[in-house]
């Protein structure tokens, strides 16, 4: 039997303090959970057992002897191997060479593939994994490689496993054959450590919890004896959701209209519609298919069947540039590779959603772009020494108000906001919300996803629940907790 | 202070390097070789560089957008075959005198440019193609092409007034090929700076999925830029062809390399988003000199290839170290 220890670990990172002296225990032969919400530290403590960091203070112990590590290669060579949710496997390689590589076996200095192979054979029937050893990683299906990646791990006889959100791209009948799988590996003496923000999973899966919330650890129970709603309430604490302004008005005319609209794989049947001024939240975990939904609405990819009425048209495909010009406007969810061109300056990323106004004939008119650009960088408070700076340059929150600015310059009537604050500093995040609640003021609408359901709490005038790629149900903030809204989202019936 | 001070020569240093490496290349060659300052070598470097300076030009637009032309060679080849051909058989069958057949048989070419221009960018933005692996194959198509359809000969039936366009000098001094090179200098650097089509290569080049969700139509944008070099190629090609009274099918041989070069030591970068209209033309000018500094100081031809080939690894090798340096 091993134990995993960490003792009085503390992680400070510029401004905040990640991991604030936590202390845990994990022995082999069960499967401990470990749970927190966005920022709660779970992912700081799994990096600092993993050895992609280490702690600024505090030791981890393994068997009661003390584990330092000088990189992630260094860990798996002492024993703690870790499945992240991105797989790291080769597409292009056999699963035989995903598995042993760096290390396939040689006879006279060349591939002993005969031996490969047959090891690897072993290991996957030892696991009681029915995939072939020459079979190509690309050609298997998403849950077939979660497991080849956790025999990967398996193949290098750890003493402990840390699975990092293993289940987060499965459906659920083959998330249950990866659980299979993890169960079976409690006989082989193994600690095994399982990150998950799909709740609902832990009682299929976990014997103990651990709950993490603002880098300390708020309690460990068994899995049995607790209830989601219990595990719900030690994560969260009590929290207090910021008021909106009240004076937001939302008017009955209807601007967006979302008939049916479905696409493949992605979301199904999607209806609703949206007031001019209202600030309408989409609440949703990743893989709800609300940026897909919100992408489709947009007209940046293409939709199935249904059809968006916006701006006086019913239109029945996706088309960008159309809707641009009828008015919507989306900042993206990830503002580096969807939403900048980083090396180019900051009075270029303003301006290239609205060239078509800024240009007559085909010439650019270098004084309206000038005004154009003089007023976001007011309007929005960008800090900047000189708009001919790449945008790389600036910080997150200023990058993404640039991002906001490049819309707002094209004077919409409905904005699309997926994750306006994601990896920003709380202050930036009051500035981008008082720009949303701003835009409302001017009879402007605005659609908000975020990860960050108590953001939705806090900005928004009606929400709808996404789950599984439908439309669940819509609520209002203020009667509703953030407990519940989490939980609406994330499936629990258990509430 | 002091250490900024330092920052900004260097910051100096790292924006003017081409034209600081230009201008002492100009000092240490006139001292070398007094023929070198001679107005006539001056203007006789400008008519070198031309031809390959127009499609260096049409190429900062593709390279900017982040994609290549590799074919350009092919087209300058395949224009003057077209044009002389045209020329040939129509005054031959009668159908009309040669001096104005010729002027048919340029349109031609430049039609024909216009659609392997639209062809390529086609294959590029509907099939996601990339742009290496289709102008690699179109390189050899149109050489094949210009070979089959000229019989594989020089086809030399011009009338004598079209030597005018490439062998001819503007008030008896300026070459004509030259004042065409200024000309499209001066456009290209309008279009990239002052147009709406200029800035969103640009973009497009720096971010497509960025200008896509700007509403920025990337697909037009990709097959103006990958049309715009092909067009440059037959304005050449039929530049090259007066200059030499024939449409030869082995014309315009490596010098997509040429064109490359030119853009590349001119500040651009093969990812895209990056160069000048200017640091263009500081390139053509560059390579033209170099050549011309190597012949006059009696430099065997192939070490000339070594030194061309030297100056393109290092003009990269400094623009990477730059980009490091600004990083950091």
């Amino acid at each position: 039997m091993s134990t995993l220890e960490g003792r009085h670990l503390f992680k400070q990172f510029p401004g905040t303090l990640a991991l604030d002296d936590v202390c845990v225990s994990f022995e082999s032969g069960k499967v401990h959970a470990l749970v927190g919400k966005n920022g709660s530290g779970k992912s700081t403590l799994l990096k600092i057992f993993s050895g992609a960091q280490p702690p600024t203070k505090g030791e981890i112990l393994l068997d009661g002897k003390p584990l330092g590590f000088s990189g992630a290669n260094d860990a798996i060579n002492q024993g703690v191997a870790t499945v992240y949710q991105e797989l790291s496997l080769i597409p292009i390689l056999s699963v035989t060479e995903n598995i042993l590589i760096n290390r396939l076996p040689r006879k006279r200095g060349l591939i002993d593939w005969k031996a490969a192979h047959r090891q690897v054979k072993e290991l996957l029937d030892h696991l009681g994994i029915d995939v072939s050893p020459s079979a190509l990683v690309g050609d298997l299906s998403m849950w077939q490689m979660q497991m080849v990646e956790i025999a990967k791990a398996m193949s290098r006889g750890p003493k402990v496993l840390l699975l990092d959100e293993i289940t987060s791209s499965l459906a659920k009948h083959e998330a249950e054959l990866v659980f299979d799988l993890v169960r079976s590996l409690k006989e082989e003496g193994v600690v095994i450590l399982y990150i998950s923000h799909k709740l609902d999973e832990l009682w299929k899966i976990a014997d103990t919890c651990t709950v993490l919330r603002d880098g300390k650890t708020v309690g460990c129970v068994n899995i049995g004896d607790t209830t989601q709603k219990e595990l719900v309430s030690m994560m969260f604490g009590a929290i207090t959701i910021p008021k909106r302004p009240d004076d937001l008005m939302v008017s009955d005319e209807v601007v967006l209209q979302v008939k049916g609209l479905s696409r493949a794989d992605k979301f199904q049947d999607v209806s609703f519609q949206l007031h001019k001024g209202e600030v309408l939240g989409i609440a949703g975990m990743l893989g709800s298919g609300r940026t897909e939904l919100l992408k489709s609405i947009f007209g940046a990819d293409p939709f199935d069947s249904g059809t968006v009425v916006f701006g006086g048209r019913e239109l029945t495909s996706a088309n960008l540039i159309r809707m641009k010009n009828l008015g919507m406007a989306l900042t993206p969810e990830n503002r580096k590779s969807e939403g900048l061109v980083l090396q180019a300056p900051i009075s270029e990323n303003l301006c290239y959603a609205s060239y078509d106004n800024l240009s007559r004939n085909g010439f650019m008119d270098g004084r309206k772009q000038k005004k154009y650009i003089d007023r976001q960088v007011e309007g929005l408070q960008i800090k900047v020494a000189s708009t001919s700076y790449p945008v790389e340059e600036l910080s997150g929150g200023n990058q993404q108000k640039v991002v906001v600015g490049n819309w707002l310059n094209t004077q919409p009537s409905v904005i699309v906001f997926d994750e306006p604050s994601r990896g920003i500093d709380v202050q930036a995040k009051q500035q981008i919300f008082r720009i949303i609640w701003e835009q409302s003021r001017k009879g402007v609408s605005s659609i908000m996803v975020s990860t960050e359901l108590e953001e939705l709490l806090e900005v928004c005038q009606r929400i709808l629940i996404m789950r599984g790629g439908k439309i669940k149900g819509e609520i209002k903030p203020d009667q509703i907790s953030n407990e519940e809204l989490y939980a609406l989202c994330m499936g629990g019936d258990k509430l | 202070m002091n250490k900024s001070g330092t920052k900004s020569v260097t910051a100096f240093l790292g924006r003017y390097m081409l034209e600081i490496i230009l201008v002492l290349l100009f000092i240490i060659m006139s001292f070398s070789s007094p023929a070198f300052l001679k107005p006539a070598n001056l203007l006789n470097i400008l008519r070198n560089v031309s031809m390959t300076g127009i499609i260096a030009f049409g190429m900062s637009f593709v390279i900017i957008a982040g994609e290549i032309d590799l074919s350009v060679g092919s087209t300058v080849a395949l224009s003057g075959v077209i044009t002389a051909l045209t020329a040939g058989k129509l005054s031959a069958s009668g159908g009309m005198p040669m001096e104005s057949a010729v002027i048919l048989g340029m349109v031609f070419a430049l039609l024909a440019s216009i659609l392997i221009g639209i062809f390529n960018g086609f294959l590029l933005t509907k099939f996601k193609m990339p742009s290496f692996i289709i102008t690699l194959g179109m390189m050899n198509l149109l050489y094949g092409l210009s070979a089959v359809i000229s019989g594989g000969f020089p086809v030399t039936t011009l009338p004598s007034w079209y030597s005018w366009m490439g062998a001819g000098n503007l008030f008896g001094v300026v070459p004509v090929p030259a004042v065409f090179l200024l000309i499209t200098f001066v456009i290209v650097f309008v279009v990239l700076k002052y147009t709406k089509f200029g800035r969103s290569v640009y973009a497009v080049g720096g971010n497509a999925e960025s200008a896509r969700l700007s509403g920025i139509n990337v697909t037009l944008i990709k097959i103006g830029a990958m049309t715009i070099v092909q067009f440059c190629c037959a304005i050449s090609g039929i530049m090259l062809s007066s200059q030499v009274m024939s449409g030869t099918f082995t014309f315009g041989k490596g010098w997509e390399m040429t064109a490359i070069s030119a853009v590349i030591i001119g500040g651009a970068s093969l990812s895209g988003g990056k160069g000048r209209a200017w640091g263009t033309f500081l390139g053509i000018l560059f390579l033209g000199i170099m050549s011309n500094a190597m012949t006059l100081n009696g430099v065997d031809e192939y070490v000339q290839y070594i030194v061309q080939g030297a100056l393109i690894i290092g003009a990269v090798l400094i623009n990477s170290l730059l980009d490091r340096k600004g990083k950091l």
